[in-house]
C-alpha cells in the first residue's frame, strides 16, 4: 500500500520551498535588518536610558513583525501560482505526490525559513541589545560614581532596572508570539492562493484579511457582547467568523514593556495557532485536492 | 462544484468552533497583562479609537516610538502646540505606558508653562494666563492618564508634584500624595501630602495635618527635620497645650544615603 | 483485484470525457470527448492527431493531473484518482520544466527523492540518466540556463529516473536536435524490447510508425481511427511495390507489363513512397 503520508517527501518538498525561496535572495533583508537594529540602538542619544533601550525594541520588534509577515504573504502567494505556471507542478504531482503533501511541503518550507529568519534576526537583535544595555549601565554608574552615590545598593537597584528593561527571556517569547502569527498568515495566504486566480489577487486578499484579523477581537466582542441591530451583528458576526483574530498574538508591546509571558499564556497562542493552521490547511486540501492544472 | 461547497463548510465551521477559543485565549491574555484590556471609554469612542491602534498590530509600539521622537524634535523646534499632539498621539497609541504620560505632562506643565513664563515679548498678564493653561493641560494629561493606570504610583506622583509646585493647590496636592502612600507603602508620601495640608489655606485641615504628623512622629526613623519643623509650626498655628507638644530637644535621625531626594 | 484479469491493461481509458469550465457566461469547452483506448503491457501505442484535438489532455487524465467530467482512467487497474497508481508512471510533459533555481543533478534527485529512492541508489541513478540523455556535461548548470531541447531531455531523465514500468511521453522530440530525435526512437525501441509500456504523442509521424505497435488517431477531441500501425496503413485493394536504383528503362518495362497483362490492374502512381501514416493523418484531418 502506498504511504499517503510520507514525512520525507514533505521534507523535499520543504527543502525545495526553502532553496527556492533563499535563492530569489529574500535574506537579504536580514543585512537591511541588522543596519536597521545598529542604527536604532546608537542613533538617538538624547534620550534617557530606558526610553532608549524601549526604542532599540520597538524598533527591532518592528522590523521583525514586518519582516515575518511579508515573507508571510508575498513568498507563500509566489510560490503556487509560479508552479502553475512554470507547469512545474505537473512532474512532480505526476509521481506518487499525494495533493496535501505538496501544500503540507510548501507549508512548511515557508515556516522553515521565517522561523529561521526570525531566529537569526533574534540573535543580531539580542547581541545590540546587550551591547547596549551594558553601554547604558556602564554610563549611569558612571554618573552615580561621579555624584557620589555609588552605594553597592544603588548600583544593585540600577542593575535590576536596566535588567528589566534590557534581554530577557521573555523577549524571546515575544519572537515566538510573533512567529505564531506569521504561521497563520502563512496557512492562510496559501488557502486563498488554492482558489486565488493572480498572485496579486492573493496578496492583497491576504493583506486585507491580515489587516482585518487585527480587528478581529474587537468585532468578535461587538457581535458576543454589544448590543446592536439585526444587520450590524449578522455583519460582525460573518467578520469574526471567517477571519482569524490576528490581536491574539500581538503581545509583543507589552513584552517590550516588560510584562512576563506566561507558560499558559504560550500555550494559549500556541492552540490557537495550532487551530488555524490545521483548518486552513484542510481547507487548502478541499480546494486544491481537484484543482485544474 | 462539490469540494469547494465543502471548502467552504470547513471554514465556516471552523470560524464558528474557534470563536470560544480566541475569547478565552484573549480573555488570558488580558488577565496575564499581555494584552491590554480595552479601554473604559463609550462603546462608539472605543470602537474607533481601538480599531486605529488596532489595525497597526503589533507596530503599536514602533509607531509611538517614533511619535516620542517627532515630539522631542519639536520640542527643540521650541513648537509646543505640535509637541502636545504629538505625545497625545503616542499616549493614545501605548495607554498603558506610564512614561509617556509622565513625559507628555512634564513637557505641558513644565517645560511650556515655563517658557511662557519668562518670554520677555509677551505682556505679563499673557504670560500668566499660558503658564496657567499648560499647567492644567499637564494635569489634564495625567488626570487622562490615570484613567487607565490608576494604579499608577509615578502618575500619581508626577501629578501631586504639579499641583503643589506649578499650580499651588496643596488640597489637592495632598490627595494625589495620599495615593502614592497608598501605592508605594513609603511613609515618605504620607508625610509629605501631611506638608500639604499644612499649607492649606483651610484651617480644619490643619487638624488633620497634625494629627498625621503625629502618627508618624511615633516612629524616630521618621523624624526628619522637615516632620519636627512643620509639627512646631501647626502646634503654634493650632494652639495645641503645651504639654500635648513634641520636645524641643528630639535627636533627629540619620539620614541614609541611599534615600535619593530632598530629605523632608 | 479483479480475478478474472490476472494481467490489467497498462492503460485503460473508458468514455472519457473532458469539459473546460471558462469563467462566467463564458461558453464551457470540450477538450475530450467520450474517448476509450487500451494500451496492453508491453505495448507502444502512439496518440496522434492535430493541435488541440486532446492528446495532452487525454494523458494529463491518465496521470490524474485533471479530473474527467465523466469517463474513467486508470494504470494497471489502478484508478488515476489514486496516487499509488502513479507509482509506477515516468510521465515527460509538453513542455516540461522545472525549479529554474536547481542545477540538472539536483533537479533528478529532488524528484528521485519524491520517488522514495535510497539516497545511494539515487546517485547512481542520476548519473545514468543524465548520461543517457546527453546533459552530463549540463548536470551542474541551473536550469533557469538550460535550452529547450535540454529541457526536453532532463524531462525525459526525470521520467526515467524510478524505472517505470509505463512511461507516458508528451512530444518526446519537440525541440530536440534530430541525432537527439534518433536517439529517442530508439530509446522507445529498447523499452519495448524491456517489455516496458510506452504511450506516446509526437508529430513526427514517420518515427511513430518506426516505433509505435498501435496508434490512436484524434480530432476533435475524439477517437477516428485506432488500431495496429500495419493493418491501419495497409489499403486493402493497393499493393506498393518498393524498388530501389531502378532505372527508367525497368520502370516503363514493369509499366508496359501491368498495361498488357493486368487483367483491370492498373498503376495508381509512381514516385517516391510518402509515409502513409501521414497520408492518413491527413485524410482524417481533412475530414
Ligand atoms: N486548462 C484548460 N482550460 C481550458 N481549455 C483547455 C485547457 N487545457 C487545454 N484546453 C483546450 O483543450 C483543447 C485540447 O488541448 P490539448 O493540449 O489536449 O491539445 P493537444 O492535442 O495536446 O494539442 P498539441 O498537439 O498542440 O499539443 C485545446 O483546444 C485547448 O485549448
Ligand atoms: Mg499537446
Amino acid at each position: 500500500m502506498h504511504s499517503s503520508f510520507s514525512p520525507s517527501r514533505i521534507w523535499t518538498l520543504a527543502m525545495a520551498t526553502v532553496t527556492q525561496l533563499l535563492r530569489m535572495k529574500i535574506m537579504a533583508f536580514l543585512l537591511v535588518f541588522c543596519v536597521i537594529v545598529v542604527a536604532a540602538g546608537f542613533a538617538f542619544p538624547v534620550m534617557n536610558p530606558e526610553q532608549q533601550l524601549k526604542l532599540l525594541k520597538d524598533v527591532s520588534f518592528g522590523a521583525l513583525q514586518l519582516f515575518s509577515i511579508v515573507m508571510a504573504v508575498c513568498a507563500t502567494a509566489l510560490l503556487l501560482p509560479r508552479d502553475l505556471e512554470d507547469r512545474t507542478l505537473y512532474t512532480i504531482l505526476a509521481k506518487p505526490v499525494p495533493r496535501h503533501e505538496y501544500l503540507l511541503g510548501k507549508l512548511l518550507g515557508v515556516l522553515v525559513l521565517i522561523g529561521a529568519g526570525l531566529i537569526l534576526m533574534d540573535l543580531a537583535f539580542s547581541g545590540v541589545l546587550w551591547l547596549r544595555q551594558s553601554l547604558v549601565l556602564a554610563q549611569s554608574v558612571n554618573a552615580l560614581q561621579q555624584e557620589g552615590t555609588a552605594t553597592p545598593e544603588a548600583i544593585a537597584q540600577l542593575q535590576a532596572f536596566v535588567g528589566k528593561q534590557g534581554l530577557t527571556w521573555n523577549l524571546h517569547l515575544g519572537v515566538a508570539a510573533i512567529f505564531f502569527k506569521a504561521a497563520v498568515v502563512t496557512a492562510l495566504t496559501l488557502m486563498i492562493s488554492c482558489f486565488a486566480s493572480s498572485t496579486l489577487f492573493t496578496i492583497v486578499i491576504s493583506f486585507l484579511v491580515t489587516l482585518i484579523g487585527h480587528g478581529q477581537g474587537l468585532i468578535r466582542e461587538y457581535f458576543l457582547t454589544g448590543h446592536a441591530g439585526a444587520v450590524k451583528k449578522g455583519l460582525s458576526a460573518l467578520l469574526a467568523i471567517i477571519t482569524p483574530d490576528m490581536g491574539a498574538f500581538d503581545i509583543v508591546d507589552n513584552v517590550i514593556n516588560g510584562q512576563a509571558v506566561t507558560l499558559t499564556a504560550f500555550g494559549f497562542m500556541a492552540t490557537t495557532a495550532g487551530t488555524y493552521l490545521l483548518g486552513y490547511a484542510v481547507v487548502s486540501h478541499l480546494l486544491f485536492v481537484e484543482k485544474e492544472l | 462544484m462539490k469540494r469547494p461547497l465543502q471548502a467552504l463548510a470547513v471554514l465556516l465551521g471552523l470560524g464558528i468552533a474557534k470563536l470560544p477559543l480566541e475569547q478565552a485565549c484573549t480573555q488570558h491574555l488580558r488577565q496575564a497583562k499581555l494584552l491590554s484590556a480595552p479601554l473604559a471609554l463609550g462603546l462608539r469612542e472605543n470602537l474607533s479609537q481601538m480599531g486605529f491602534a488596532a489595525s497597526l498590530g503589533g507596530l503599536r509600539s514602533l509607531v509611538a516610538s517614533i511619535t516620542y521622537l517627532q515630539a522631542y524634535h519639536e520640542w527643540e523646534n521650541v513648537n509646543w502646540a505640535k509637541v502636545d499632539s504629538l505625545l497625545q498621539l503616542t499616549t493614545s497609541l501605548q495607554p498603558g505606558y506610564a512614561n509617556y504620560w509622565d513625559d507628555a505632562s512634564w513637557q505641558m506643565a513644565y517645560n511650556a508653562a515655563s517658557h511662557y513664563l519668562y518670554d520677555e515679548k509677551l505682556q505679563p498678564l499673557v504670560r500668566g494666563k499660558l503658564y496657567e493653561e499648560h499647567v492644567r493641560r499637564g494635569i489634564a494629561i495625567l488626570k487622562e492618564g490615570l484613567r487607565y493606570l490608576p494604579d499608577e504610583a509615578r502618575l500619581w506622583n508626577s501629578l501631586a508634584e504639579i499641583y503643589e509646585r506649578r499650580s499651588h493647590q496643596p488640597e489637592l496636592a495632598a490627595e494625589a500624595y495620599l495615593q502614592v502612600h497608598r501605592l508605594s507603602q513609603n511613609n515618605r508620601y504620607w508625610r509629605f501630602a501631611a506638608y500639604q495640608l499644612a499649607q492649606s489655606a483651610k484651617p480644619e485641615l490643619w487638624q488633620r495635618a497634625y494629627t498625621m504628623l503625629r502618627e508618624s512622629y511615633q516612629s524616630p526613623k521618621q523624624r526628619t527635620p522637615s516632620l519636627i519643623d512643620t509639627i512646631k509650626k501647626l502646634e503654634a498655628k493650632l494652639n495645641i497645650p503645651f504639654p500635648q507638644r513634641i520636645p524641643d530637644t528630639t535627636p533627629l535621625m540619620q539620614i541614609p544615603a541611599t534615600e535619593a531626594g530632598p530629605t523632608r | 483485484m479483479a480475478a478474472d484479469s490476472p494481467q490489467p491493461p497498462a492503460v485503460a481509458v473508458e468514455n472519457l470525457t473532458k469539459v473546460f469550465k471558462a469563467g462566467l457566461g463564458k461558453a464551457a469547452f470540450t477538450a475530450v470527448r467520450d474517448l476509450s483506448l487500451t494500451v496492453q503491457p508491453g505495448e507502444v501505442y502512439g496518440l496522434i492527431g492535430p493541435n488541440g484535438c486532446g492528446k495532452s489532455t487525454t494523458m494529463k487524465a491518465i496521470l490524474g493531473l485533471v479530473i474527467p467530467t465523466h469517463g474513467r482512467t486508470a494504470i494497471f487497474g489502478r484508478s488515476s484518482t489514486l496516487v499509488e497508481s502513479r507509482r509506477e508512471v515516468g510521465f515527460l510533459p509538453e513542455n516540461p520544466y522545472f525549479y529554474k533555481h536547481l542545477n540538472g543533478l539536483e533537479t533528478l534527485l529532488f524528484y528521485g527523492r519524491l520517488c522514495n529512492m535510497k539516497a545511494a541508489e539515487l546517485k547512481d541513478r542520476a548519473r545514468e540518466m543524465l548520461a543517457l540523455t546527453g546533459l552530463e556535461d549540463a548536470a551542474d548548470r541551473r536550469v533557469s540556463g538550460y535550452s529547450k531541447g535540454m529541457l526536453q531531455r532532463l524531462g525525459l531523465a526525470q521520467a526515467l529516473l524510478h524505472q517505470p514500468r509505463l512511461i507516458v511521453l508528451d512530444e518526446p522530440t519537440a525541440g530536440v536536435d534530430p541525432a537527439g530525435s534518433r536517439k529517442i526512437r530508439d530509446l522507445i525501441l529498447s523499452f519495448k524490447s524491456q517489455g516496458i509500456t510506452v504511450l506516446v504523442t509526437s508529430h513526427l509521424l514517420e518515427q511513430m510508425q518506426e516505433v509505435c505497435d498501435r496508434v490512436g488517431i484524434m480530432a476533435h477531441g475524439q477517437m477516428v481511427r485506432q488500431g495496429r500501425v500495419d493493418e491501419l496503413i495497409a489499403v486493402e485493394n493497393e499493393t506498393e511495390l518498393v524498388l530501389a536504383d531502378a532505372s527508367p528503362e525497368l520502370l516503363a518495362e514493369i509499366r508496359a507489363l501491368v498495361e498488357s497483362k493486368g487483367q483491370g490492374a492498373k498503376v495508381v502512381r509512381s514516385g517516391h513512397p510518402r509515409t502513409t501514416l501521414e497520408k492518413l493523418f491527413l485524410e482524417v484531418a481533412d475530414q
